[in-house]
């Protein structure tokens, strides 16, 4: 989760969000290039004197047209590349729906028999002491980890989103239609995410987390949950 | 707490960034200040400066993240060398046990 101060991204959590942080950087770095050259040029401008003699600059024009193209092309490659590779949904081990309501998730694990749960925010006078508020939920989402993981997201009566930061997804949650998305996580771990498509008065108090853990430990909390 | 270059650029924990920056910046100086002593001409050492600067820093910056990205992919594959050792040494999918099985059959 991201702390009080937090600015930038959070740490990834899967392949996708590394190269989105990748890719973040690389263009943060062009930027920096472009801003560097404005301001030297803006200095420039304002130490001139204004005149109107200039009549003919092919030169001049050429280069700001063909800078600029390359500066492009830099920052569409790798951006489509990682547009296509957030596309791919490679053989995934495991689906499950969520579901959003005003003000919960539903999760339903239909890979498994009777696998169903709400997913409602602990209030904070409910909340254990260390765990975040506002962040908590009473069933958590557990999937096993280093496994491509599908998720069917879907909504009962307004528009939510499916968000989780550190795993790079964002899914819209609309009624009547089902997106689909993926993750694979690559460590173990607790992963917070919130609604993130205004659905009325609790929109802020409907979060999501999902729980990364190993193979057995998963197999154990499905059987114990059917049960 | 993290410095950030014009406002946005975390130079502390992005990957190359300070180096490129720190390149950059050694660039810049060596290419405006050698215009500067070969023609005396001020503003166009100036222009030299920056472009030299822009140049240095996004060129250390494409080699330093295309080595890192080189690295990324070679710890991803030792990992799962790893992995698949732990997993499959001593069974019949024992890719070492295949190995000496075939130098043993060409000998």
């Amino acid at each position: 989760m991201a702390n009080h101060t937090q600015f930038g991204f959070q740490d990834a959590s899967s392949p996708i969000m590394e190269e989105l942080i990748e890719f973040h950087d690389h263009a943060l770095m062009v930027a920096l290039a472009i801003c560097s050259l404005v301001l030297y040029l803006l200095t420039l401008m304002l130490m001139e004197k204004l005149s109107s003699n200039t009549v003919d600059a092919q030169e001049v024009e050429l280069v700001w047209t063909i800078l600029p193209a390359i500066v492009l092309i830099m920052l569409a490659l790798p951006s489509l590349q990682i547009l296509y590779m957030m596309d791919e949904i490679d053989e995934p081990d495991l689906t499950l729906k969520a579901i959003g309501h005003q003000w919960y998730w539903t999760y339903e694990y239909t890979d498994f028999k009777d696998l169903t749960f709400d997913s409602y925010m602990l209030p904070s006078t409910e909340l254990p002491l260390g765990h975040f508020r506002l962040l908590e939920v009473d069933h958590r989402i557990v999937v096993p980890m280093e496994s491509p993981i599908r998720i069917i997201v879907t909504a009962d009566d307004v528009l939510h989103s499916w968000a989780i930061p550190s795993l790079g997804v964002k899914t819209d949650a609309i009624p009547g239609r089902l997106n689909q998305t993926s993750f694979v996580t690559t460590r173990p771990g607790i992963f917070y995410g919130q609604c993130s498509e205004i659905c009325g008065a609790n929109h802020s108090f409907m979060p999501i987390v999902v729980e990364s853990a190993p193979l057995t430990y998963f197999e154990n909390w499905s059987t114990l949950l059917s049960s | 707490q993290s410095f950030k270059l014009l406002g946005f650029l975390d130079v502390q924990s992005v990957p190359c960034a300070r180096e490129s920056v720190l390149y950059g910046s050694l660039g810049s100086l060596v290419v405006g200040l050698g215009h500067f002593l070969a023609t005396s001409r001020v503003r166009r050492s100036c222009d030299f400066a920056v472009g030299g600067f822009i140049c240095t820093m996004l060129g250390y910056w494409f080699y330093c993240r295309y080595n890192l990205a080189q690295q990324r992919i070679r710890q991803r594959m030792l990992q799962e060398g790893m992995r698949n050792r732990i997993l499959f040494e001593g069974s019949y999918l024992d890719p070492e046990k295949k190995q000496t099985g075939n130098e043993r059959s060409n000998s």
